[in-house]
């Protein structure tokens, strides 16, 4: 990522505000029109789903620019994603979700430099997830 | 000290790539699969990616191996695999053979137990660089689900043939890996250096890589070295312009050659010894090299293994290439030396060490050299056997070593040094079975590579007045038979095989190869086939011997017997199926059959453009091969093709080229139709009808049955003159219906009899023999029109001219009369004849594997060639009999 690419993730994702439970909730609704699949890996509550998101969301975006901080929050995500039977080919529609909810919520400030840091963003965290996730999957094996 | 180093500092990052490793843990766990191939352009990841699969496998408890192809590895079989060859060296039994499958068994067994029974997962780094024994090995052995194989090929390299059958059996999985897209070369980066980028740096490393992992790699490990790359308050920025050489090659040259002395010379040691223990490396680098070079991408340390190796095999060819001989052998021999010493007892270290003394040039156990040619022969690798058995001291030569080499100087066209080599080998000491061998190769070499067959005969004869085993004996006689057979005795062939009361398994392969033809040639065409079949069935289970023709042979018999017994469609698919198998497996001798045979049937059907090409190929198959007996068939055949095109020319010239060789016994008669044809198509009218008369009466005199027919109705094709009651003869003689409507179509040509010439098309019809079936409609015609039956005149005219088109241009003196309809191409007569069978064009299309629209195109312009509007019409046309 470049330093600007990380700014802009920053300021948009704090321009949010109080619209943030709207997108974790637009985020779902995009997810599962993607894949309805997806819905059964989901056994909580989704209002409870939908605070834990926004909260995990928030601090991988504050701990973003340090590196080795934000590998620790991936890795370890990845690793307990495995065990609720995520696969790799899923990163792809949940980015795709994720990109559509915040530009359904963020509207005309969600530019083409802003989606583009967004995905560079998501990339970063989908690929430090799944090797959290491939090296937590032989310990169940 | 090293391995605390080594685990703290951040490992280069893999990225993009765990859809695949999913790929792979699901194969490996599923246990459908036994391997995984993965494709891909050089540097686009498929080592580290092997690697990392490798790894995974590891940490969840499977057993893992690594090997890898290299120039080194290919000069001795089995070279690539050491690592997984149990202790001990098989030898070669009493007849000279070593048991490869044993071998393969023995290592399945030692892997079984080394590890518990637990699947072993290896990797085959590069495997298209493996030599084929190796191949052949670890093919074996993931089909046994002994390893699960990880195999590495780069894009444009063939998955390598002993390979693919089990990747055809869809037992292997497949990945292929592109190069990374910007998003993930931005996270690549972003990993590997632990921190943002500057966006101009960014976009530099973009255009310079367009997203090659290698190329990457390289450029950001050197751009760190030499501090164009730099960090200022947590971001990187590019001070330098990156290395504008657009090849990786020159990239990878550029970051060695900065290397200090100390540390080439360890990547040196890597390039041609790798993997090297961790131990004893550590004992001649100074302090710090390793980490150093760790440090900088170009060493891998695997910890588990303790072992060493360069990270990627393209820094070892480049070391390799940049390396003076000199110091290479010096190294090599050093290394030797060293392990020879550490290790005392004979197991895999033993080959470890040929492998580099043979890359230095140097001496080796003639024991160990010999045991590679076993194995290359086993593979096929004619090549690898001459190589390594020329190696051999002269005066340590055995006779098995003299059977090795002759054979492999035969198979590869080197006909007078085989024979000096055989014939040096039979004054050897040796066991029967060798013996025995040693003179049917050396007959083999006098019949096919010298052409000398009374030399071939010379061989087998001395032989059997001194072998003692009744069993060996009869298969001299069988390959007696042999002889006489391919050098135009087919009589005298079969009288030999009389002599033969049982025979064990591979004399009845023996007797097979020789008696199936020679049945053929006198026209007991339905033993013949059946001749051939169980031939081909005996062989299959006997396995691959020495000194004794491919398994392939059998099927050319039995396509030739098909053709005899005017079976011509099932010997057209037999023919085309056999001609694919073979195309992959090297055994030139039958391509050149099957590509001859392929010509003659077409021949016969009619498909004569197409009976051309065939010929020409198979005409310069054997050229290639420096076959002379088969290339005097094929372009007897070329000759006759292209006079039955009317080109005088080419046939003139392909007769000429035949006039250079020497001429071969195996079907001699029939081969002077092309003499004929082509002395008739340009206007020699009387030296053609000599050289028929004189071909039928050397047939005659040598039992060849189905080539006098052949002939003798040429010439009442070609002469109107009168061979009708020998025909009658040698179709009553004989079981073929070709020969039965060839004596029945004479008969009608003599009297002009209109019915029965119309019979006669209607059987050349029914046995897909369109020519004939064109010409005797033709006579038919005519003949009709005499009697001033003008209204079946008419109809059998239009329909000589039907089958003429689908003739491919044949131009004879039987079509003279007939309108000059346009040829069909090959593939609208291919279509025109399921059509008129009946077939949709749907059905049509799904058998040609073309679209309805191509089919219905191609029926189109053919009724408009034809002047038919319809199916129904073409099926009027073209139905036989009237």
């Amino acid at each position: 990522m470049t330093p600007e690419q990380l700014a802009l993730v920053q300021s948009s994702y704090q321009r949010l505000g109080t619209r943030l439970p709207a997108m974790a909730s637009r985020f779902y609704q995009e997810l599962f029109s993607r894949d309805p699949a997806l819905r059964a890996l989901f056994t909580t509550d989704m209002t409870e789903q939908q605070v834990r998101f926004a909260l995990k969301l928030t601090e991988i975006v504050q701990a973003m620019p340090h590196l080795d901080e934000l590998l620790g929050h991936t890795r370890a995500l990845g690793a307990r994603h495995v065990g609720y039977g995520v696969h790799a080919a899923d990163y792809q529609t949940v980015g795709a979700a994720l990109l559509a909810a915040l530009a359904a919520v963020l509207g005309d400030d969600f530019d083409a430099m802003t989606h583009e840091a967004w995905a560079t963003a998501y990339n970063l965290m989908a690929e430090t997830m799944l090797e959290g996730a491939a090296s937590a999957r032989p310990i169940g094996s | 000290m090293l391995a605390a180093v080594a685990t703290t500092l951040r490992r280069w990052p893999i990225v993009g790539r765990q859809s695949e490793l999913e790929v792979f843990e699901k194969a490996l766990r599923s246990g459908e699969h036994t391997g995984l191939v993965i494709h891909g352009r050089p540097g686009v990841g498929k080592t580290r990616l092997a690697d990392e699969c490798r790894q995974w496998a590891a940490v969840s408890g499977y057993p893992t191996e690594r090997v890898v192809g290299s120039r080194t590895t290919a000069l001795l079989p089995l070279g690539a695999v050491v690592a997984l060859l149990p202790a001990g060296l098989s030898e070669p039994g009493h007849d000279g053979q070593l048991d490869t499958v044993a071998l393969f068994e023995q290592t399945r067994r030692a892997l079984h137990e080394r590890h518990q029974g637990r699947q072993l997962v290896i990797v085959a780094d590069d495997a298209a660089l493996l030599d084929a024994a190796s191949l052949a090995l670890l093919g074996y052995l993931a089909a046994q689900e002994t390893i699960f194989l990880i195999a590495t090929v780069r894009t444009g390299e063939p998955v390598p043939d002993l390979l693919a059958g089990v990747w055809r059996d869809g037992r292997m999985e497949r990945i292929d890996l592109d190069d990374l897209s910007r998003t993930h070369l931005d996270t690549l980066l972003h990993l590997a250096l632990g921190g943002p980028i500057e966006a101009g740096a960014g976009r530099e490393f973009w255009e310079a890589t367009r997203g090659n992992p290698l190329y990457v790699h390289e450029l950001v490990r050197g751009a760190l070295g030499s501090g164009a790359l730099v960090e200022r308050s947590g971001v990187w920025h590019l001070e330098d312009r990156l290395p504008s050489t657009a090849r990786l090659q020159d990239l990878v040259e550029q970051r060695i050659a900065g290397l200090s002395a100390q540390a080439r010379s360890i990547v040196e040691l890597l390039a041609l010894c790798q993997p090297l223990e961790l131990g004893y490396l550590e004992t001649i680098a100074p302090a710090g090299v390793l980490e150093s070079l760790e440090q900088a991408g170009l060493v891998t340390i695997a910890i588990a293994d303790q072992e060493i190796r360069l990270a990627h095999p393209l820094h070892g060819r480049v070391v390799r290439a940049a390396m003076p001989r000199l110091r290479a052998r010096t190294i090599l021999l050093a290394q030797a030396d060293r392990l020879a010493a550490a290790s005392p007892d004979p197991g895999p270290a033993t080959l470890r060490i040929a492998l580099w003394r043979l890359d230095a040039g140097g001496r080796l156990d003639p024991a160990i050299l010999m045991r590679g040619a076993h194995l290359a022969r086993y593979a096929h690798d004619f090549r690898v056997v001459r190589r390594l058995i020329e190696a051999i001291p002269g005066d340590q030569l055995d006779a098995v070593g003299a059977l090795l080499l002759g054979e492999a100087l035969y198979e590869l066209g080197d006909f007078d040094a085989a024979e000096r080599v055989l014939a040096r080998g039979q004054q050897l000491p040796g066991s029967e079975p060798v013996a025995l061998r040693l003179a049917v190769t050396r007959a083999k070499n006098a019949q096919w590579g010298l052409c000398l067959p009374k030399a071939a005969l010379a061989i087998n004869a001395a032989a059997r007045a001194v072998i003692t085993s009744p069993q060996l004996a009869e298969e001299l006689v069988a390959d007696e038979a042999s002889v006489l057979t391919f050098s135009g005795y087919p009589d005298q062939a079969l009288a030999v095989l009389e002599r033969i009361a049982g025979g064990d398994r591979r004399t009845r392969v023996v007797r097979a190869i020789a008696g199936s033809p020679a049945l053929a040639l006198v026209g007991r065409t339905a033993e013949a086939i059946r001749a051939a079949e169980t031939g081909f069935a005996d062989h299959v289970a006997l396995g691959d011997e020495l000194a004794i023709a491919h398994p392939a042979m059998h099927v050319v018999n039995q396509v030739f017997a098909l053709t005899e017994a005017g079976r011509l469609a099932e010997a057209e698919q037999l023919v085309r199926a056999g001609a694919d198998t073979v195309a992959s497996h090297r055994v030139p001798i039958a391509q050149i059959f099957f590509a001859a045979n392929r010509g003659r049937v077409a021949i016969l059907q009619g498909r004569i453009a197409t009976a051309r090409r065939y010929y020409a190929e198979a005409a310069g198959l054997a050229e290639a091969n420096r076959f002379a007996g088969p290339r005097w068939l094929a372009l007897s055949g070329l000759a006759l093709a292209c006079a039955t095109l009317g080109d005088a020319p080419a046939a003139a010239q392909a007769l000429e080229e035949r006039g250079a060789g020497p001429s071969f016994g195996f079907r001699e008669p029939e081969q002077y139709l092309a003499d004929a044809w082509t002395a008739l198509v340009s206007r020699r009218p009387a030296e053609a009808e000599r050289h028929l008369r004189e071909a039928a009466a050397q047939a005659a005199s040598t039992g060849h049955r189905t080539a006098e027919s052949w002939l003798l109705h040429d010439l009442v094709r070609t002469s109107a003159r009168d061979a009708s009651a020998r025909l009658r003869e040698l179709a009553d003689a004989c079981d073929s219906p070709l020969m039965t409507a060839r004596a029945r179509h004479a008969v009608a040509l003599l009297t002009r009899d209109a019915r029965e010439l119309a019979a006669a098309a209607g059987d050349f019809e029914a046995l897909g023999a369109m020519l004939l079936a064109a010409e005797a409609t033709a006579g038919a015609a005519e003949a009709f029109s005499r009697a001033g039956a003008r209204r079946e005149a008419a109809a059998a005219l239009r329909r000589s001219s039907i089958l003429a088109a689908i003739c491919e241009g044949a131009v004879t003196p039987g079509l003279l009369h007939v309108g000059a309809a346009v040829p069909l191409s090959g593939r609208e007569r291919e279509i025109v004849l399921l059509a008129a069978q009946g077939m949709a064009s749907k059905d049509i299309a799904e058998r040609l594997y073309l679209s309805v629209r191509t089919v219905n195109n191609h029926l189109q312009h053919a009724y408009t060639k034809l002047g038919v509007n319809s199916r129904a019409g073409l099926a009027q046309a073209l139905r036989s009999g009237s």
